[in-house]
């Protein structure tokens, strides 16, 4: 048996599970589960697994502050944000055919960025629970504005990334403009904002973005049949029977979805959408399928452990988990490229 | 004369717990103690100032801007205290392992996790971190000690009353002087309006050049071209002068012909201040201190 095959009765909906790619999701899930299980064992003080159980469940535990208040959500919500994430790129890179695509190209993390830099800036009188659907909002206020500028009588995959780029550095410009104007308190808390960071995660966060990834992750991994041949030409994909047009859109909404919840509740680490593609490859086999699991698994695997990182290895200090995304992100990745070479 | 005997034991116990329960109306809403809080953890500079101006040793502080970890003058009473991190992200664990009874924190810098602070323990905030006279009064508050803030209050305003009686005597001088704050980066310039110097500048007496009367922080100049706007008859400047990058950009502003056109500079009232004192620290101490170097470069007593 090469695969296992998921479909419904009418067949206009199906899942195929190589035994490759299984065996490899099953592996990568396994993984995540111990990487998990071990940032909810270190920290400041250092807990026994079985410690981690008794206090994640047992409500008179000694460490259940340290583990449900503080560790737990914290862990969650960097996993559902570098699923996130890590999906979302594996998409982009599929829609517009291109390696280095990533959240970035379509506006989401600078939409966002502006978006919180000027509710930083001068949205004081509102809670701060106003920061995350308000970054979202601009997430895909951004997205929508470059699809829409993009547009001539249909978007090709390359338009979309060169006005991507263009809004791109005129939403940075925004961004820069607004920190040097704002207040000098504020501009602190918009730059640990820009880092990205999942510090002080709580439950209400991750129940924030649960809803976002509960729905996109699996709508994404349905399409992933559809999503497999947009890498060929638009006209051999047209001459398959996919209607090319609708599923870019969609897709896309999925991937904007995607990167702009996670970015709303991690600040700006979208580097991880660039990454968790080229770092999936090879784990979990080449199908579509594949990818996408194995994007969420690298993609949540890299923000816990830059989060741990940024947690843990410099006691008492906890820094923001942005800045070790991209310093453990980025040489392993140039590590992949060089081994491929040889 | 049963019923007496019963009740007088009975009132002087509520009275007692009336008297040991504290009520503090903060920037994050209010906040009762049982009893004077012994196990202070503080979150920022000002903050831990006022305590160690109050005779309280934190059992925790965070990491100072500068001088890292602890600014010079108050590491000899800070010596064996732990450091629970960043002043913009400190380790909730850390903080939780102290078991303190109340935590001194800023809106400003925690307001995202102020809710499992006050898991942690009871947490007491003030909107900003710059206002030393309010830090002082909510740590005072929090740990019973307000005769000792009340003290300080009184000394503080005998030494402002003070000076301004000195300075209106000097003869050298116009008094009231307009005062420019100025600070340099390694890639631009700045001038602080209202800040936390600058407000104790007010309140010594020295007035502000019409331009720079804003209500807001400051400005920040880019332009050598904009030198001029600098122009007041003393100018205080703070920088971290062991950057050499930043020591780099203040000659050259200095050397600027511009530099040369400005009141203070031919009046000869150019001022290197420190800026832990005059910037960063943000407390009580800090603030004394800025007094008297204030007072030094007058040459008064």
């Amino acid at each position: 048996m090469s695969h296992v095959l998921l479909r419904n009765r009418s067949q206009s909906l199906a899942l195929a599970f190589h035994r490759r790619t299984l065996i490899g999701c099953a592996l990568a899930l396994l993984a995540l589960s111990g990487l998990l299980l071990l940032s909810l064992c270190l920290g400041s003080s250092v807990l026994t697994p079985t410690e981690v159980f008794s206090a994640a469940f047992q409500a008179d535990s000694d460490h259940r502050f340290v583990v449900h208040t503080l560790r737990l959500p914290r862990a969650l919500l960097a996993v559902l944000v570098g699923a996130g994430l890590g999906v979302s790129g594996a998409v982009l890179q599929q829609l517009v055919r291109n390696p280095l695509a990533s959240p970035d190209i379509v506006g989401v993390t600078d939409g966002a960025a502006v978006a919180a830099v000027l509710f930083l800036a001068w949205g004081s009188a509102l809670s701060l629970d106003w920061l995350p659907p308000l970054a979202i909002a601009g997430a895909l206020v951004s997205s929508a504005l470059i699809y829409g500028l993009a547009w001539r009588g249909g978007v090709l995959p390359i338009r979309l990334v060169l006005v991507g780029i263009a809004l791109a550095a005129a939403l940075k410009a925004i961004t820069t403009l607004v920190l040097v104007m704002s207040p000098l308190s504020t501009t602190v808390r918009a730059y640990v904002w820009l880092t990205g960071s999942l510090y002080g995660a709580q439950w209400q966060d991750v129940g924030g973005l649960l809803p976002w990834s509960l729905t996109l992750l699996p709508l994404t991994l349905l399409f992933a049949r559809q999503l497999g041949l947009m890498g060929m030409t638009d006209s051999h994909a047209l001459g398959l029977g996919l209607a090319v047009a609708r599923y870019r859109l969609l897709l896309l909404v999925c991937s904007v979805g995607l990167a702009g919840s996670a970015v709303a509740f991690a600040g700006g680490i979208g580097f991880v959408g660039l990454l968790a593609p080229h770092l999936a490859r090879g784990l979990t086999g080449q199908t579509m399928v594949g990818r996408l699991i194995g994007s969420a698994c690298t993609g949540a695997a890299l923000v816990l452990i830059a989060d741990l990182i940024g947690r843990t290895l410099f006691l008492p200090q906890d820094l923001p988990a942005g800045i070790f995304v991209s310093a453990v992100g980025a040489p392993f990745f140039i590590y992949l490229l060089y081994r491929r070479r040889h | 004369m049963f019923k007496l005997k019963f009740a007088l034991p009975l009132l002087a116990i509520c009275g007692l717990a009336q008297a040991d329960t504290l009520t503090i109306d903060h920037a994050m809403g209010r906040t009762e103690l049982d009893a004077p809080a012994v196990r202070v953890v503080t979150l920022y500079q000002g903050a831990t100032d006022a305590a160690v101006a109050l005779g309280i040793t934190p059992v925790g502080v965070v990491d100072s801007w500068v001088e890292k970890p602890m600014y010079q003058y108050l590491r000899d009473e800070l010596a064996d205290v732990a450091h629970v991190g960043l002043e913009t992200q400190p380790n909730l664990e850390e903080i939780a392992a102290l078991n303190p009874d109340v935590i001194i924190a800023a809106k400003m810098r925690h307001e995202a996790v102020y809710d499992q602070l006050n898991q942690i323990a009871p947490t007491i905030a003030h909107e900003t971190v710059f206002q030393f006279k309010e830090t002082l009064d909510l740590v005072a508050a929090a740990t019973g000690r307000t005769d000792a803030a009340e003290q300080w209050h009184q000394n503080w305003d005998a030494r402002i009353a003070d000076f301004q009686q000195q300075v209106a005597e000097l003869d050298n001088i116009d008094w009231p002087q307009q005062v420019a704050l100025l600070n340099f980066r390694n890639d631009h310039a700045r001038i602080y309006y209202s800040s936390f110097a600058g407000n104790i500048l007010n309140e010594l007496g020295f007035e502000r050049p019409q331009a720079h009367r804003e209500d807001v922080w400051g400005v920040k100049l880019t332009s050598k071209e904009s030198i001029p706007s600098m122009n007041a008859d003393v100018f205080f400047i703070f920088m971290t002068e062991t950057d050499a990058t930043v020591m780099e950009n203040y000659q050259d502003w200095t050397s600027h012909p511009l530099w040369n056109t400005l009141d203070a500079v031919r009046n000869e009232q150019v001022y290197r201040v420190d800026q832990v004192d005059w910037n960063m620290g943000g407390g009580p101490i800090a603030a004394q201190r800025m007094v008297d170097s204030v007072f030094e470069h007058y040459g008064l007593e």
